[in-house]
């Protein structure tokens, strides 16, 4: 452990006595909550388990951040008020886990973008292919890598220290205060502490408790680094659990994606195209149940359930072009069997699949990708709403992919100050949480888009405060 | 071409996985026109090389850079295929044989590589700089060859003036071949590039898209979007300023020679021109803005970071001495050194004009043509 100085250089020891905070995570959360923090004390340090160039955990695959504003501003279309965000979050999964911080979250979020401007943020246009976020969501330029920067930037300025390559193993806690991080390196004191961590998606040990064998077929679409270290060491000084254990959110990406922080350019956009059939060359689920945005969420979780967690998606020479081309390339071939052949499938099974899917296309719908077209299928399980067309025109294309896993609810539960409550009721005198090792207080299931960021900056904010307060309190 | 196809399977695996990201779209022009393309040819990526103005936002921005195993850095890659192209687009596809010489003729010590017939190759500056002290040499020889012959060689040491030492019509001669030269093919280059990245000739619809080009280029609009993230990725304008200093410098220099030019042969007021006078106002200023920005870009260059380089100094130590120069044949003017100094700085005319179709010279003229064919393409596209 070498806590950098100021400058940042990654060299230097800390030096002096303990921390007023310790910010364990660099990711948006713990940025945001040392930011916070420095505006009411001095001694600020965040703790960030990756090495320099790869700081900032899943905030690196994150472009935009969901938000309650009065009026369009050059970055957003129209207004988002308080109770269409809440809304929102209500139809989400199973609702807030906790309405009370639910409320609180989407209150305070009215005042995050002017927050994150003023510490250097810079704003974009929603992206092509976004224009369902454009009203509620704020892109900021560049993406999160941009973001973690700016913040760093911003902390640098401030004389925050960021000590790089740094696993907090476990907290030392004497009653209900932490004393200390123990890290390989040694100990880091501190006055009072925020979790900043992330979940434990990257941890496949933990992930099998729940999902036995299949977890070995996720692919973790985000940081290898969180595997939940911390919330564990917190779980066994006895903090309480909010969220879901179950609760992830996961979408098709490309099998050949990386086992871990292959991000956004892996996941695919063809299902809604085409058919999707598991390792049996059967079809599942209807790929054309609504629009894309809304669906492309649950793909992981219907894909995790399949046998051996496979899937494969696909199309034929008419869908060519309608999305954007998946980064790896499609498998290809003249017949279905062929194709099916190329994809390590049944060809029989694929061919009969197919054979049975075209003959359930109604005849003389019109194709309409921008919409809820009358394309759809009669007399057959499952069916497909929308989008259905005969698989007829060769060349065919396919794609396996696997669930990606990009976050897991289950953290620990807090207080509206954001600091960490014990499993009996009563909370630790000075660790505090935010992102997404609490955000199963704000969302138990479901997903969002954007509102991951925005769990992350108004909670980063609270603790941060906080922390500074109670290490000049006590 | 194996390396040729190499460059460009790694351009698109690049390209392909921006196109699936897109975070990146709002830093330039790269990435919209990107996502205009669903099939990306070598003539697009080329267009997208040249569009590229080397920023770095987006690779400063890039989660998948290195150490990330996908390797994403558009800036390194698309200064690979730049160069690349302006190499390409100067040469002729194969040297026809009767301008090959004889065997008995060729030299059996390798031969520079600018010298070697035609290869898409990327130029680093360590190509050819023996070559090109040779040229210099010869160059410099020839012109006092031709000094001594038509002035007489004691002439190197009067100060009376550039046609004491060389006589105008000889200097005229000088510097108008190579110029002529270049032109011819920068002018195929032009034509070529055009036909690869756009196609079709712009008509009258396309002309307020070309005047918009003039203004983005003129004013280096994509430098300035996200400020360029080095050295060490804070964005910073430094090197817009800079670029703008040469820029300007340059086209005061330019504007300078043709004042002197119009002084002479419609005023007929020959050189030397009195220190307030167009010329030397205007070409002082010029020179000023070519050394001090050739040599901040210059420091610039060394502090950024290595990852995403594509590092060539010739183009700014080439314009740094055609600056400075022409900074001395004016301070010196009055002294004995004026004849060697004029020499030097002919010479440097004479050889920065003639390989200026090889060299990054000609970015300015590329970087146009793909502002020009964006702007129109943007325009069609709504």
């Amino acid at each position: 452990m070498a806590p950098a100085a100021p400058a940042g250089t990654g060299a230097s020891p800390p030096g002096g006595g303990p921390w007023d905070v310790v910010v364990i995570g660099g990711g948006n959360a713990g940025l945001v909550a040392a930011l916070s923090a420095r505006r009411h004390t001095r001694r600020v340090l965040v703790v960030e388990r990756a090495q320099q160039p790869m700081r900032g955990g899943n905030t690196r695959h994150t472009r935009n951040i969901r938000c309650v504003h009065d009026r369009a501003d050059g970055f957003t279309t129209g207004p988002y008020p308080f109770g269409e965000l809440w809304r929102d979050l209500c139809g989400v999964g199973t609702g807030p886990g906790d309405e009370k911080l639910a409320e609180l979250t989407v209150r305070e979020s009215g005042a995050v973008p002017a927050w994150m401007g003023g510490h250097g943020v810079r704003w974009q246009r929603p992206l092509a292919g976004t224009l369902h976020l454009g009203r509620t969501n704020h892109f900021f330029l560049g993406g999160g890598k941009a973001l973690v920067n700016t913040y760093h930037r911003a902390a640098a300025r401030m004389g925050i220290a960021v000590s790089y390559a740094t696993t907090v193993d476990d907290l030392m806690m004497d009653g209900d205060r932490c004393t200390g991080l123990v890290t390989p390196g040694g100990v880091i004191r501190g006055r009072a502490f925020v979790a900043a961590s992330g979940g434990f998606e990257a941890n496949i040990g933990w992930l099998r408790r729940y999902w036995g064998d299949a977890a070995d077929n996720y692919l973790i679409r985000g940081s290898r680094d969180n595997d939940g270290r911390v919330l564990a060491a917190l779980y066994t000084h006895g903090a309480g659990r909010a969220g879901e254990e179950r609760g992830f959110h996961a979408v098709a990406i490309d099998a050949r994606s990386p086992r871990f922080d292959g991000g956004i350019a892996t996941r695919l956009d063809s299902i809604p195209f085409g058919i999707v059939v598991n390792s049996t060359g059967r079809r599942f689920y209807d790929e054309g149940e609504e629009i894309w945005p809304k669906r492309y969420a649950i793909w992981g979780a219907n894909i995790a359930r399949q046998p051996g967690q496979i899937a494969y998606s696909i199309w034929d020479a008419k869908a060519a072009g309608l999305f954007l081309p998946p980064m790896y390339g499609p498998a290809q071939a003249g017949s279905v069997s062929g194709l099916a052949g190329a994809l390590g499938i049944d060809g029989r099974a694929v061919a009969a699949t197919v054979a049975g899917f075209n003959a359930a296309v109604r005849p003389g719908g019109t194709f309409d990708p921008a919409r809820l077209d009358d394309c759809a299928t009669t007399g057959i399980t499952p069916p497909k709403s929308h989008w259905a067309r005969p698989i007829d025109t060769p060349p065919y294309y396919g794609i396996a992919m696997r669930p990606g896993i990009t976050f897991t609810y289950l953290g620990v539960a807090v207080t509206p100050q954001a600091r960490v409550l014990r499993a009996d009721g009563t909370a630790f005198a000075n660790v505090f949480a935010a992102g997404e090792i609490m955000s199963g207080n704000i969302l138990s299931t479901g997903y969002l888009a954007g509102f991951g960021l925005t769990i992350g900056t108004v909670w980063g904010r609270i603790a941060g405060v906080e922390a500074a307060r109670h290490a000049h309190d006590g | 071409m194996p390396m040729m196809d190499e460059m460009f399977t790694e351009a698109q695996r690049q390209l392909n996985i921006c196109n699936a990201c897109r975070f990146c779209e709002g830093y330039c022009a790269v990435f919209p026109a990107l996502e205009r393309r669903v099939v990306l040819g070598a003539g697009d990526i080329t267009q997208l090389a040249n569009l590229c103005h080397d920023c770095r936002a987006c690779f400063h921005a890039c989660m998948y850079a290195p150490p990330h195993e996908f390797a994403v850095n558009p800036p390194e890659i698309l200064s690979r295929v730049r160069l690349a192209s302006y190499d390409g687009y100067a040469r002729a596809g194969h040297r026809p044989g009767w301008l090959r010489a004889p065997a008995w003729l060729r030299p059996s010590w390798p031969r520079p590589s600018w010298l070697r017939p035609a290869q898409f190759r990327a130029p680093t500056w360590s190509r050819g700089h023996g070559a090109l002290a040779v040229a210099a040499v010869g160059v410099a020889a020839a012109l006092l060859l031709l000094a001594g012959l038509t002035a007489g060689i004691s002439a190197l040491w009067s100060h009376r003036g550039p046609y004491q030492v060389i006589s105008y019509p000889a200097l005229l001669v000088t510097v108008l071949l190579p110029c002529a030269w270049s032109a011819a093919v920068m002018l195929r280059g032009v034509a070529r590039y055009w036909r690869d990245a756009h196609g079709p000739l712009p008509g009258p619809a396309d002309w307020p898209a070309l005047g918009g080009a003039l203004v983005h280029a003129a004013r280096l609009r994509y430098l300035r979007g996200s400020e360029c993230s080095y050295p060490g990725g804070n964005p910073s304008a430094a090197r817009r300023r800079l670029h703008a200093a040469v820029f300007w410098g340059f086209a005061a220099c330019t504007a300078a020679t043709v004042a002197a030019a119009f002084m002479q042969d419609v005023l007929g007021i020959g050189p030397p021109y009195p220190l307030l006078s167009v010329p030397v106002v205007s070409g002082t200023a010029g020179g000023l803005g070519i050394i001090i920005g050739c040599a901040g870009l210059t420091v610039l260059k060394r502090r950024s970071d290595p990852e995403p380089r594509a590092a060539d100094y010739g183009l700014l130590a080439g314009l740094g001495l055609l600056a400075l120069t022409g900074m001395l044949t004016l301070l010196l003017r009055a002294t004995p050194a004026y004849g060697l100094v004029l020499v030097a700085h002919l010479t440097t005319i004479v050889i920065c004009f003639a390989v200026a179709p090889y060299t990054r010279f000609v970015h300015g003229v590329y970087r146009f043509l793909a502002i020009a064919a964006d702007s129109i393409e943007a325009r069609h596209a709504g």
